[in-house]
């Protein structure tokens, strides 16, 4: 322990160490030893997350089918999609989907997280119910919807009292994607809102007692105080809400099977149906291509037009 | 739990309320505002559980009762004997059986690997360290659902589709557990692990007597998200399953769904038996949840 470092940067410790050593932050790290650790991890992400995303893209353009195996078909496959009124429908039917369910999701999540903000009794509690549906299975929370919006069903006959007429749920292409887009908000605003929540936690309290010195109302206060603290949060749930939206598969498996028609056909349901029902996996593959794309695109939007409107400190 | 920030800015607060005292009075609701505002806000939460509440009661009933003239909780008598029903009717042992073991498999191996991964990225120096690390924290992003027909190919090449092995893997290798270790293990003092070194520990003794017990929150905390990853999954299960006694509760749940002349009751009933431990470990870990969700959020899921 005699020896002192000449530059003193590393005291204590490190002294015992031989001379070489004390260039590292972490002592006795040895390159191949990382690597090692890292393996498991890192072979599995290649294996099963960025080959098989790549192998999509590779597979569009082949005649492909389990059996029959596949042919190089080039192009093929995408001029075909964009001439396959199935798909177009599938595609219009995702984008009012992600239109109509990604602001309702993250409004209903903030203005929830902001109302737990203030004085509630058994905040807790209320907190476990929220987050429930966003930890249960999506089949269980579609199943339960499914009985609830049956004609006869719970929430026609609670209508009913207050004198509506019984609303064709599941049998209406316009009503189907309302229900669709119901079960998913009652499904995910729980997990949006925690994390609204700690990222509204994380705003100074000094700040917002700052701001009510100054004479701001509780309104200018969440325009001018709240919300652009809390923008990096908002952005990260609108991100990840948006690329989760543009993949919604189980909710209509379970409750429209994508009718009635092709009302509720997603992305997801088509290239399900056209892969695993129809054994065109070529052609499905073209599908998730053209969904990698959108959602890469619609993610890089979000991620310019971030300058706009998100404050990092 | 008390963070001395939190103290601090408390103390401020008391010292803004002498110096305003005015403005703090407005600033703390009337005791009748805070019980309106609390009722309004449980009215909220009581609307918002109804679906559950109404599953309870629908698997109560009898058959011919779940859809009633008129709008009632409680039919013409309590059967409790439904869920024996239904435990029967979906098979409910075996599906509750294969989830349960294939669930304890994917959280034990997501722990396993995230654990050597995290460490790697927090602990350990080497080359070509903060490239990997953008790999990892790009695939977070990267929609992995898209992915499931070249993921089956692959596993019908080597011949292993309707098995538990397919099922599992490719769950394992989400980056969120490392993201969450991760930020874990970079908080634990670098003085401990040098102390050991000294002492003469390897590297791998430091990471199992020293790292895993310090980040033992975290692992709890990760060990229950990739439990309910496995128990709640229903895409990658749907495609490469097909023997009925190899499924898990949500394809039988699913399966029994969409059979002719749905037994409701007995439906509603399975739904339950599978929510139950869902809302037994939310209840009991809401605070480390609630935590966990907020703390890795900038680089979770």
């Amino acid at each position: 322990m005699a020896s002192i470092t000449p530059t003193g940067s590393a005291p204590s410790a490190t002294g015992a160490l031989p001379p070489g050593f004390r260039h590292r932050r972490v002592p006795g790290g040895k390159s191949w030893l990382g690597w090692i650790l890292v393996a498991p991890g890192l072979i599995g992400l290649v294996l099963f997350i960025i080959a098989p995303l790549l192998g999509s893209l590779v597979l569009g353009f082949f005649n492909y089918t389990l059996l029959g195996g596949g042919a190089f078909t080039g192009l093929a496959n995408f001029t075909h999609l964009f001439r396959d009124p199935q798909f177009l429908n599938s595609v219009r039917v995702t984008a009012i989907f992600v239109a109509v369910y990604t602001p309702l999701n993250l409004a209903l999540s903030l203005a929830m997280a902001l109302w737990l903000k203030s004085w509630v009794a058994g905040k807790a509690a209320l907190r476990v119910i929220f987050l429930i549906p966003a930890l249960s299975p999506i089949v269980v929370n579609a199943v339960i919807f499914r009985l609830l919006l049956q004609q006869n069903g719970a929430i026609n006959e609670t209508l009913a009292g207050i004198g509506v007429s019984p609303i064709p749920w599941l049998s209406d292409g316009n009503w189907a994607m309302v229900a669709i887009i119901m079960v998913s908000l009652w499904q995910s605003f729980g997990y949006n809102m925690i994390i609204l929540g700690a990222g509204l936690d994380s705003i100074s309290p000094d700040v917002i007692a700052a701001s009510r010195i100054d004479g701001a109302g509780p309104l200018r206060r969440l325009r001018s105080i709240t919300l652009p603290l809390l923008s990096p949060a908002l952005f990260f749930t609108t991100v990840l809400t948006v690329i989760g939206a543009w993949q919604v598969f189980i909710q209509v498996y379970i409750m429209t099977g994508g009718g009635p028609g092709q009302s509720t056909e997603t992305i997801m349901m088509y290239l399900y149906a056209t892969g695993f029902t129809f054994n065109q996996l070529g052609y499905a593959s073209a599908i998730a291509a053209v969904l990698f794309v959108i959602i890469a695109i619609v993610t890089l939007i979000q991620l310019w037009g971030q300058k706009q409107w998100v404050h990092y400190d | 739990m008390i963070d001395p920030q939190a103290e601090v800015s408390l103390a401020t607060r008391r010292a803004a309320a002498v110096t305003q005292p005015r403005r703090s009075r407005q600033r703390r609701l009337r005791p009748w505002l805070r019980a309106l505002n609390s009722t309004v806000a449980w009215c909220v939460g009581i609307v918002f559980a109804f679906p559950l509440i109404w599953t309870f009661f629908t698997a109560l009933k009898p058959g011919n009762e779940v859809f009633g003239q008129h709008f009632s909780f409680i039919g013409s008598q309590i059967l409790w004997s439904n869920f024996a029903d239904a435990w029967n009717a979906i098979n409910f042992g075996r599906l509750l059986a294969n989830s349960l073991i294939i669930a304890l498999i994917s959280t034990l191996l997501t722990l396993l690997v995230s654990t050597l991964t995290a460490f790697a990225f927090s602990r350990v120096r080497f080359r070509g360290r903060n490239g990997l690390f953008v790999l990892f924290l790009l695939t977070l992003t990267l929609p992995s659902e898209i992915a499931i027909i070249p993921l089956y190919l692959g596993f019908n090449a080597v011949d292993l589709t309707d098995t538990w092995t397919a099922l599992i893997l490719p769950g394992l290798f989400g980056a969120f557990g490392t993201f969450l270790l991760r930020q874990f293990m970079l908080q634990i003092p670098v003085e401990f692990e040098e102390a050991a070194r000294i002492d003469g520990a390897s590297t791998l003794r430091i990471l199992v007597s020293i790292i895993v017990p310090l980040v033992r929150p975290a692992l709890s905390v990760l060990a229950i998200f990739a439990f309910l990853g496995s128990w709640n999954g229903f895409l990658w299960p749907l495609i490469i399953l097909n023997t009925a006694s190899k499924w898990t509760i949500p394809l039988g749940l699913a399966g029994f769904s969409t059979m002719t002349g749905t037994q409701w009751q007995l439906l509603m009933a399975g739904c339950i038996l599978t929510v139950a431990p869902v809302i037994i470990v939310v209840a009991i870990s809401q605070r480390q949840l609630v935590a966990a969700i907020g703390a890795g959020a900038f680089g979770g899921r």
